[in-house]
């Protein structure tokens, strides 16, 4: 590897001040899964790492004011065994849970998985799905932006230079609501994802679909909930016909928003089999979650 | 930079570059080798080890990052008398040892597994060494080294 420079920062507000430290290119240094990886490439990445993995406060998960908070160092590992997010997001449990193998899960964080912002990236749709937003830390204050909005294409972010991703939060779903979340990848270990779907919905005393929500991944050049897929969803019996028109409408969008490519006729299948999955697997329980 | 961290149950003090793997100070600066380097990115597990009871990469672990933190190794896995453990001795006894590269990564997954799951499905144990590529034995003397180590502490347990 290249000459870069490590300095540890004492507090979040300590990390900022030292991504912004004149004269040096300074970025956050999280697992390093990702950026130890780019700085064998790309010496010239940056002068410094700035470590905010030692923070406790980044790695904290609290429930507060019917949201849930996620520090943005914490790994994946605890994310994925962390039972407030069990209990109030599966589908972000289940996404953490398909993350590489057991040594990236121990080291790469939710933060940093947001902050690289991959087309790939498995934790991006589950969040998505979860209507998470992301507080941003810069020397000017703090900012609360939605995810949709932060993630505006494949490795970008709207994140200003010198800026911390310090936290994301969700607001709980609705009680009764399920979530469920499906990866395509070559094998199922160290897989860098294919395609994957992230749901979640509610039906009503009558078993109508009261809530409905799709966000694909590694499928369009942004990551968004699919307005379409859950219109034709809402309002209706949750029955396999209305799993298949949910997957037609789905796959109709990816080729709208992505344009019909060369991975497309691979695509299109199993996207439309994922889709029918997720939906079965979000609406067709009798209990609850 | 000064490192200072806790490896293998002992104190140890080392001058390493900023840019340095924990995987390199480890093999040059420490002199244990019995951590490998495979891919070096992080695909293989060759570099396994555990950091505060937490199986990672050491190819993709700073060592600066270690600083005050406790590091187990290959190297601090056998009985005091320098023979090998239980589940290093099923290793050896079931033919899960062929060239031998992965086996340091392969018995760190594994203990990192039992610490956590005493009683691992075949399902579980596979999952557990998903990290950690074998291409020499096929992987089903592994599994079987690690669940024989799991049911003989088990039985050790209940004999106690």
């Amino acid at each position: 590897m290249h000459q870069f420079g490590y300095v540890q920062a004492a507090s979040v507000s300590d990390a900022v001040l030292l991504l912004n430290e004149p004269g040096l290119q300074s970025r956050p240094l999280a697992g390093g899964t990702d950026i130890l990886l780019q700085l064998k490439h790309e010496p010239q990445f940056c002068d410094r790492l700035v470590d905010i993995s030692q923070l406790t406060e980044l790695h904290r998960i609290e429930q507060r004011d019917g949201w849930v908070h996620i520090g943005a160092a914490a790994t994946f590992a605890e994310v994925l065994e962390n039972p407030i997010i069990s209990a109030t997001a599966p589908v972000l449990a289940q996404a953490c849970a398909t993350v590489g193998a057991t040594q990236i899960r121990n080291m790469g964080t939710l933060g940093g998985n947001v902050a690289n912002a991959a087309a790939c990236a498995d934790s991006l749709p589950a969040l998505i799905c979860l209507d998470a937003t992301a507080k941003i830390l810069t020397p000017a204050g703090e900012e609360e932006i939605p995810l949709s909005e932060f993630v505006t294409g494949p490795n970008c972010t709207s994140l200003p230079s010198g800026g911390l991703l310090v936290s994301l939060s969700y607001p709980i779903p609705e009680e009764g609501s399920r979530s469920a979340f499906l990866k395509l990848g070559r094998r199922n270990a160290m897989a860098i994802s294919r395609l994957t779907v992230a749901a979640l919905g509610r039906v009503d005393a009558q078993r109508v679909i009261t809530e409905a929500r799709l966000v694909t991944g590694s499928a369009t050049p942004r990551i968004e909930r699919l307005a379409a897929v859950e219109q034709t969803l809402v309002g209706k019996k949750p029955t396999a016909e209305l799993y298949r028109q949910a997957a037609a409408v789905t796959v109709d969008e990816m080729i709208r928003l992505a344009g019909y490519r060369w991975s497309s006729e691979f695509k299109v299948p199993a996207l439309t089999a994922m889709t029918e999955r997720v939906f079965a697997q979000v609406f067709d329980h009798k209990e609850v979650r | 930079m000064k490192l200072q961290f806790n490896l293998n149950g002992k104190l140890v003090e080392t001058e390493a570059s900023a840019d340095a793997t924990l995987l390199s100070v480890l093999r040059d600066n420490l002199g244990l080798t019995g951590t490998k380097e495979g891919c070096g990115v992080g695909e293989c597990g060759a570099c396994s080890v555990l950091l505060d009871g937490r199986l990672v990469n050491s190819c993709l672990t700073l060592a600066a990052q270690v600083n005050g933190h406790k590091v187990i190794t290959i190297e601090g896995m056998c009985l005091p008398d320098g023979s090998p453990n239980d589940l290093q001795q099923a290793f050896i006894e079931v033919g899960a040892v062929q060239c031998g590269f992965c086996t340091p990564g392969m018995v760190l997954a594994g203990e990192a597994l039992l610490a956590e799951n005493a009683r691992p499905s075949r399902l579980e144990i596979r999952t557990a060494i998903a990290g950690n590529l074998c291409r020499c034995t096929g992987y089903q003397q592994i599994v079987d080294a690690i669940q024989i180590t799991a049911q003989k502490r088990q039985e050790k347990k209940t004999d106690a």
